[in-house]
Parts: C-alpha cells; sequence; structure tokens
C-alpha cells in the first residue's frame, strides 16, 4: 500500500521517503548504537602507527580513468599524510579478488583491500573470508549516512561491519536530449521513442548488472512499484507482476539495437557505442557521469541525464579488508582516509563525480530521486527468465 | 666418466622438458578438482540452459572455419609470393599487424566497416555477430599462418617440387596445390590446433564482436567461472568439461580434414580433372597491399583517438566536430606507462628465450630418441581452457607461498611461450637437410659442434621467427601474469587490458599503440634478420639455378 503512494508522490519528497524506508530497515535488524573508535583515541593512534611505511593493496576494477585517477591523487594524499602506499591492483572484474581469495582459502592474502558489492560481498561474507567490525574500528563510518542514504544492506545482504560503504550508484540513462526531450521516463514513453528512433536503443545484456537493473526499473514502472518487489518472490507474486514485463519487451525488443539480436556486452561498451553516435542512450550508476564525460569531451554536448519516473534505483559500492590481508591497519586508515571529508569531496568534484556517502557532504543535488533495490530473488528470477525467454 | 656426465645431462634435460610440458596438466587438474560445491546433480541445470546447444556449435563452428579459412586463404597468398624475388622477406610487411592484438583487431573492424560505422551506415557487417567475429579472426590468423609457412618454407625444397610438377606438364597453380600444398599442411598441423584452440576459447572478442543470443560457449564458461552466485560454480565446472571435449573434438575435427585434403589433392591430381581453386590464386596477390592498408588505417585510428580526436556530431548529423587535438594523453600517462613496459619486455625477453631453447632441448631430445611424441602433448598449454589452468598454478603457487615477483611470472609464460616456439620450430627442425650433418660429420666434427655450427645455424631463421612469436605471445598474457603476480608486477597488457574494460576511447587507444610497440620490433627485428640467414632450402642465393 506505502508503495503505491510512492509513484504518486512528487520527485523531492522521494528522498524523504526513502529515508522513512531505510529507518524501517535498520529498525528491522536491530541496529543497535555501537561506540565507534574516535580520531584521537589510543587506539587508532596504534593502527596509525602500525601503519605507516606499510603497502597496501588494493584490488579494485581499472577500467575506468576517472577512478583510476582519483586512485592515483588518494596515493599521493596517502603516502603524504600517512606514509602508506597504496597501489592501486586494476581488475578487469570484481570477481578476481573473490577467486583469489577462494584459492588462498585462509593463507595468507595477496589483497589488502577491496572494491566490492552485490553477489561477491555476499558470498565472501558467508564464508568468512572477511575482516569484520570495520564500522566500529573506522573512526570516519562514524560520519556515513546511514540515516539519509540506502548504505547498511548491500543488495539484501546486511553489511553487519563486513564492509564500508564509500560512494554511491544511482541507475540513469545517457541520452541525447533531442531524442529524450522529457526529463523523466516511463516503460510507455521509452516504447515510443524506439518505435520513433528504431534501433538507437538497447541495454547490457542480462545478466550484467547495469542491464538486469535497466529491467528491474521498467518493472518497478509497469507495475506501479508493486509492494511485493520488495519482498521474497512468492510464486503468486511471480505469476502476477513478471508477464507485464515479458509483454512489454516482446513489444520493445524489435525496435532495439540489431533488433534485439544482440546486446552490449557492458555498460562499457554501450557508452562507447553512444560516443560513436550509434546509439541515442547509454546506461550508467553513477549520477553524475554525463557531466564529468561532457566535460572531458567524451560525450557530445548534447547529451543530457534521464531517470525513470520512479526514482533510480539506488545501491552502494563498498570497501572491504580480506581477514587473512597481510596490512589490515594500513587498510583501515586508508578506508578512514577514503571517508574523510576531503577524499568524499575531490571524489565527488573531481573528475569521478560519485556522491559522497557521509553526512557532512550529503547534498540532495549531487543524487537524484532514489528508488530503494528489489529484493534479491526478484534479481536471480529476472536474470533467468530472461535468459530462458530472450537469451537463447 | 664422460658417459655418466652425459647421461646426467640427458635425464635432467628430460627431466626439465617434462616438467614444462606437464605444468598445464597439473594446472587444470588442480583447477578443476570438484571442490564440495560441485555435484552430478549440477549437470541437469547445466544441460538446460537456454541455447546451450546453439551457443556450442556455434563456437566450434566458428572456431574450425575461421582456422581453415585462415589457412586457405594464407596458403593462396604464400604461393603468390614464395618465388617473388622482390617479396622474399614479406614477413616484415607483416609485422604490423602480427603486433596488433586480438581485440584492438576486433576493434578497428567494427569501428571502421561495421553497420553504423565510420564510413557505412549499412555495410551488412553487424557490429555484433558471427561473421563479424570471424572476419577479425581470419584478419589476425592469416598473418599467424604466413609467418609459419615462411618458417616452414625456408626447410622444404619447395623450388625442386615446382620444376619437377612443371616438367610433368602440370600449370603452376597445380603444382602448389597437389605437390606443395600437402606437405605443408601436415607441418603446420601444430598451428592449425593452436588457431582452433585459441578461437574457441577466446572470451575477450566473443565479448566485443561476437554474437551473444545466443552468447559464445566461452562468454558462458567465463561467466560462470568468475561468478559466485548459488550454483553458478557447479554450472562453471560441467562447462569446463565440455570445453575440453570441445577441445578434442576440434583435434580430431583437424586431423580429419588433413586426411580427407590429402585425400582430395591426391584425387585430383591423378584424375587430372578441372580445378578451379587454382585459378584464383592470383586474386590472392592483392592481399597484402590490402591488409597494409588495413593496418595502417586501424593505426591511424588509434592514433588520432589517442591525441584526442572524437567525432561527436549533433545526433545523427554528417558534420564531424573534430575536437583539438593534444598530446596531453601521452604526456600525463607517460608517467605511469613507463615502468610496465620495461617489466613487459624484460619478462618477454626471458620468457620468449627459455621457450625457445626448451623447445629446441624437446625437439633435440626426441630427434635423438628417434620418436616424436603426439603434438598435442606439446600443446596443451595453448589448448588446455587458460583460466582453470592457471587456476591450477595459482593455488599450486599459493601453497608454496613462494612470494610474488617476476620470476614466478616469467614461469607461468613459459608454458605458452614453450609451446608456441615449439609449434614453430617443429616442421624446420624436422626438415633440416640431413645431408649438412653427414658433410659436418665427415670434416669431423663433433656430434656438438655440427648440432651448433650446422642445424642451429640452418635453424636460424625459424628460431628468430619463433622467438618474435613466443615473445609475443609473453606480452600478451594477461590471466597469468595478474594470478601469480597478483599485481606486484604491473606489464603493460595487465594495465591495458583493464583498460579495455571501460569506455574511454582516447585511453583504450594509447594502451593498444602502447602494447603493439614491443611485439612490433621483435617481429620486425627478426624478419629482417631471418634474411640474412638462409634455411636448407631457402635464402636468395638458391634462388637461381
Amino acid at each position: 500500500m506505502t508503495f503505491r503512494l510512492f509513484k504518486s508522490l512528487n520527485s523531492g519528497f522521494v528522498l524523504c521517503f526513502l529515508l522513512l524506508f531505510v529507518v524501517k530497515v535498520n529498525a528491522d535488524e536491530e541496529l543497535k548504537p555501537v561506540a565507534i573508535v574516535e580520531e584521537n583515541s589510543d587506539q587508532w593512534q596504534q593502527t596509525l602507527k602500525a601503519a605507516q611505511g606499510q603497502s597496501v593493496y588494493f584490488y579494485a576494477w581499472g577500467g575506468s580513468k576517472a577512478v583510476n585517477d582519483y586512485l592515483r591523487w588518494a596515493t599521493r594524499e596517502l603516502a603524504k599524510q600517512y606514509r602508506i602506499k597504496l597501489i592501486h591492483v586494476k581488475v578487469t572484474d570484481p570477481s578476481e579478488p573473490v577467486s583469489r581469495l577462494k584459492a588462498e582459502n585462509g593463507r595468507t592474502s595477496a589483497i589488502d583491500l577491496m572494491w566490492v558489492n552485490g553477489e561477491n560481498f555476499a558470498y565472501l561474507k558467508q564464508q568468512g573470508f572477511l575482516l569484520g567490525d570495520l564500522w566500529t574500528a573506522i573512526p570516519n563510518a562514524a560520519f556515513l549516512a546511514v540515516d539519509k542514504l540506502p548504505i547498511t544492506v548491500d543488495f539484501g545482504e546486511p553489511m553487519h561491519g563486513f564492509e564500508v560503504p564509500w560512494g554511491i550508484g544511482q541507475f540513469n540513462l545517457i541520452a541525447e536530449e533531442a531524442v529524450y526531450p522529457q526529463p523523466q521516463l516511463s516503460a510507455k514513453s521509452l516504447l515510443v521513442i524506439a518505435k520513433k528512433h528504431p534501433k538507437t536503443v538497447t541495454y547490457p545484456r542480462p545478466p550484467e548488472f547495469h542491464g538486469t537493473t535497466f529491467l528491474k526499473q521498467l518493472l518497478v514502472n509497469l507495475s506501479d512499484a508493486d509492494p511485493r518487489l520488495y519482498q521474497l518472490a512468492s510464486q503468486q507474486a511471480k505469476n502476477e507482476l513478471l508477464p507485464v514485463l515479458w509483454q512489454y519487451l516482446d513489444k520493445l525488443h524489435p525496435y532495439l539495437w540489431q533488433q534485439g539480436q544482440a546486446f552490449p556486452s557492458s555498460a562499457a561498451e554501450q557508452l562507447l557505442l553512444y560516443q560513436q553516435q550509434n546509439l541515442s542512450m547509454a546506461v550508467s550508476f553513477n549520477p553524475n557521469q554525463w557531466l564529468k564525460e561532457k566535460s572531458t569531451k567524451q560525450i557530445s554536448k548534447s547529451s543530457v541525464r534521464r531517470s525513470f519516473i520512479d526514482g533510480a534505483i539506488t545501491n552502494s559500492h563498498n570497501l572491504a579488508i580480506p581477514k587473512s590481508a597481510p596490512s589490515p591497519e594500513a587498510a583501515k586508515v586508508v578506508i578512514n582516509f577514503m571517508l574523510s571529508e576531503k577524499a568524499q569531496q575531490e571524489k565527488f568534484t573531481g573528475v569521478w563525480g560519485d556522491p559522497s556517502v557521509i553526512n557532512s557532504l550529503f547534498d540532495d543535488k549531487a543524487t537524484m530521486p532514489a528508488h530503494p533495490e528489489l529484493h534479491s530473488s526478484w534479481h536471480v528470477l529476472i536474470e533467468e527468465t530472461w535468459q530462458q525467454r530472450y537469451g537463447g | 666418466m664422460a658417459a655418466t656426465i652425459r647421461r646426467i645431462g640427458l635425464t635432467s634435460a628430460w627431466l626439465l622438458v617434462s616438467l614444462i610440458s606437464l605444468l598445464p596438466i597439473l594446472g587444470i587438474v588442480v583447477g578443476l578438482w570438484p571442490s564440495e560445491l560441485v555435484n552430478i546433480a549440477d549437470i541437469k541445470p547445466f544441460l538446460a540452459y537456454q541455447g546451450l546447444s546453439v551457443s556450442v556449435f556455434m563456437t566450434l563452428f566458428s572456431a574450425i572455419f575461421s582456422t581453415l579459412i585462415s589457412l586457405y586463404i594464407a596458403f593462396m597468398v604464400y604461393s603468390q609470393y614464395h618465388l617473388s624475388r622482390r617479396l622474399q622477406s614479406f614477413e616484415k610487411y607483416l609485422a604490423p599487424l602480427l603486433s596488433l592484438p586480438h581485440l584492438a583487431i576486433a576493434l578497428g573492424l567494427v569501428f571502421l566497416f561495421s553497420d553504423g560505422s565510420l564510413f557505412f551506415a549499412d555495410s551488412g557487417l553487424p557490429r555484433k555477430g558471427l561473421s563479424t567475429l570471424i572476419i577479425a579472426i581470419v584478419i589476425k590468423e592469416v598473418p599467424f599462418f604466413l609467418l609459419i609457412f615462411s618458417a616452414i618454407g625456408r626447410q622444404l625444397p619447395i623450388k625442386y617440387w615446382l620444376l619437377q610438377g612443371k616438367a610433368l606438364g602440370y600449370q603452376d597453380y597445380r603444382c602448389w596445390w597437389f605437390l606443395v600444398f600437402p606437405p605443408l599442411l601436415k607441418q603446420s598441423r601444430l598451428a592449425l590446433l593452436a588457431a582452433t584452440a585459441y578461437t574457441l576459447s577466446v572470451v575477450d572478442i566473443s565479448l566485443l564482436v561476437g554474437p551473444n543470443i545466443p552468447e559464445l560457449f566461452a562468454v558462458s564458461v567465463y561467466r560462470w567461472q568468475s561468478s559466485f552466485a548459488a550454483g553458478d560454480q557447479g554450472l562453471a565446472f560441467w562447462s569446463n568439461a565440455l570445453l575440453l571435449i570441445l577441445l578434442a573434438m576440434s583435434v580430431f575435427i583437424l586431423y580429419a580434414h588433413e586426411k580427407f585434403a590429402f585425400a582430395g589433392c591426391k584425387a585430383l591430381a591423378t584424375q587430372g580433372s578441372r580445378f578451379l581453386i587454382g585459378k584464383i590464386n592470383p586474386m590472392f596477390k592483392a592481399w597484402l597491399p590490402m591488409l597494409g592498408l588495413l593496418t595502417a588505417m586501424m593505426v591511424l585510428v588509434f592514433a588520432l583517438w589517442s591525441f584526442g580526436l572524437n567525432w561527436h556530431g549533433n545526433w545523427h548529423s554528417d558534420g564531424f566536430a573534430l575536437t583539438q587535438l593534444t598530446p596531453k594523453l601521452w604526456q600525463d600517462e607517460w608517467l605511469f606507462f613507463a615502468l610496465p613496459l620495461q617489466n613487459s619486455l624484460l619478462i618477454g625477453l626471458l620468457a620468449g628465450l627459455l621457450g625457445v631453447a626448451c623447445a629446441l632441448l624437446a625437439l633435440e631430445l626426441q630427434c635423438q630418441k628417434g620418436k616424436y611424441w603426439p603434438d598435442y602433448y606439446w600443446l596443451l598449454a595453448i589448448i588446455l581452457p587458460q583460466l582453470s589452468m592457471v587456476l591450477g598454478w595459482q593455488i599450486m603457487h599459493i601453497w608454496y607461498q613462494g612470494g610474488y615477483h617476476s620470476g614466478w611470472i616469467v614461469l607461468s609464460h613459459l608454458p605458452f611461450t614453450f609451446a608456441y616456439a615449439y609449434l614453430v620450430l617443429k616442421g624446420p627442425f624436422q626438415n633440416v637437410e640431413p645431408g649438412y650433418e653427414l658433410l659436418a660429420a665427415s670434416f669431423g666434427y663433433s656430434a656438438w659442434q655440427s648440432w651448433w655450427q650446422v642445424r642451429f645455424r640452418l635453424l636460424l631463421p625459424a628460431i628468430f621467427t619463433a622467438f618474435a612469436i613466443a615473445f609475443s605471445v609473453s606480452i600478451a598474457q594477461y590471466i597469468p601474469t595478474l594470478m601469480m603476480g597478483a599485481g606486484r608486477v604491473t606489464t603493460i597488457t595487465t594495465e591495458a587490458v583493464a583498460i579495455g574494460t571501460g569506455s574511454q576511447q582516447d585511453l583504450i587507444a594509447l594502451y593498444v599503440l602502447l602494447q603493439s610497440i614491443l611485439p612490433f620490433m621483435a617481429f620486425f627485428v627478426a624478419a629482417l634478420l631471418a634474411r640474412r640467414f638462409r634455411g636448407s632450402m631457402g635464402g636468395q642465393d638458391v634462388r637461381d639455378y
């Protein structure tokens, strides 16, 4: 019932509504207020001391120049401020460190710090590969904007101190203004556009993460944000809600790029196609990517950001330390630095444009009206049924 | 005493060679060892996976088809150039294309020629599709086969065969097809195996230009292997098992093709029937210039991108607004790519030299024994699925707790450089004219002297080619470098591959060019050097008898 209200709310209120939702989630988990270590405490001073002169091998996706440049900046700052050597291990896929931790199986790891979320986090947490109590051990975790952003649960898996939010992802489209004049999209208006400009609309092939989220946005819109989408998917809910999505896709696919006979393999590939003027839209999880790409002339001047009328599906990307990391103290200092005002500010205003997760820098304008993630059972369900219907 | 030393030497040599060749098997056994996550019931969802049969068929078809097409094109090109004096050393023209990574070729191809590309609104070449994938692979494999043919051809008495054929009244093209093709095909069997195995399991190109409804099998395998969602590791195990079966099947198909081609040539030769395919041979004279043009266009595109050129018009307008060209990116990145480039160079030199040395050792040992082991055994590093194999090495490396340094990376590249060096050298090695060594023995040369001063010298052109290929193979390794080096040692490829998963065109182009520089130098220098040494049947001076 409450979620039916959701759609009718004006976008300005949506965020406030989300706030209620997050508070509700927190209450459900009975998140007790815990004492977080302070900057000037003995414990933290000891950590700082132990961290000096250490190297931190940070496993993070290396495909984005913006992120790489940001990490180069952080490396310089960390060396200056804490005498810590941050080394960015550029991986192509976030599963690479997961597979390594599995192979190491508890032996001293080659990884000190990793960039993680979603199913990789859930797996690592279940396997007991991650260092816990990060929220209490890191002073700056006290300033996380937990009341304003959905950053305590990672795709249905409570973080429980095994990872710390670093930034925010919000699903949006980067699109040509002339083709997408309306500031907000619905499933219906997208179909009209696809018909009017055939072969210029597409989405990354599920189970690619952006592609699945695109389908989730459509499902939310087509089902008027049915409250059952945020609970474990029952057989009945499945039978009632999903067919609408498939009927819609049956109508949409003939007008897609390559008539829906092929899809981009990733959001990055779709953006390349967009840059080369093959598409009228690309997808992104960074609400400010369009501005940054425009300022570096990667995309055309006429590019704008578009989101779905129900609000952008929002989640966090996070930092975690393996239990067997060789320099856990230094890794904690790095996380603490990453959550500092200076680092969060630079992350947002610098080349990257990733929104801040701390209270002091929280800014409505940095983020879009948010929509909560669907229950993770829907994620699996959408991927599997899509594969059955369209993937073969 | 001398006999004992000799025996010890021989035994340790065998030990070394078997160790290197056993590494792939060891890796795949450890890497694929079923964990508690895998059980036989998982095979059901795997077999029920939508589109599996089409995906497997497409993958097998593209692997076999692109390899054979490349083989025939390369042979026809080779037959056009082999006897032309001016183009004798055509290898150096191949250097630029050989040194561009596969992915760069695919990227350049679709950017220049596919539907909605720079030059064509509707070229009939889809941005993603089986045909695009096959064309991209063929463009890259033909020069590879030409290089292999050239190494083999230097040790074969092709000129005599042609002369004999002509004396019997056969036209030129018939001589090529009936007399030269069968032995050349037999000698290049290893290269065929390598090319097929590569296409069967390649992920990056398949993701970029391959069809994905359904997706190619290698992509599914990779996706399951790198997913830790419930059930996916079980799927990964069974899909790897199927991949192994596919690899075995393609070995079988290639052997069958060889038999069939032999029989076909023989039948056509004896029947004296009209043989039309030979008539189109001359068309392939145009291949090298076309290839040169294509490569030049691709390099130009990448260079322009790396200097910040963008094609931004208004939506669907024809006018390109050229943003200003600037060397800023090169200046920015210079600080960061110098070290990876240096690491790549050192690792490549070491792994390449060791690979060639071990391949020569393996061949010599077999030659002394008088019995050659099956080809696929030596090529296991290339044939087996790389991700599982290297995962096995990674697990063993972790057990051993030997730290992370370039030594391990060289060792992890060695099976690959060894296998490629072996596949280049085997044909030439077996075909060294025995008369020369007999002559050397009659002059009182010791076995060692005769090996070093005669056989080794005769093999030099092939050795240069083998080294250039082994070196570039080492440069191109991503998975072993990352998994064994754990990020401690960055190479130009670990950087380039990571960048390649992003969407920043200028940076991707810059790293593509950087990644090509070292292999380019290796191929170019090898081609120049190879000209200066004659094989037992090649070289300038035997041309005009």
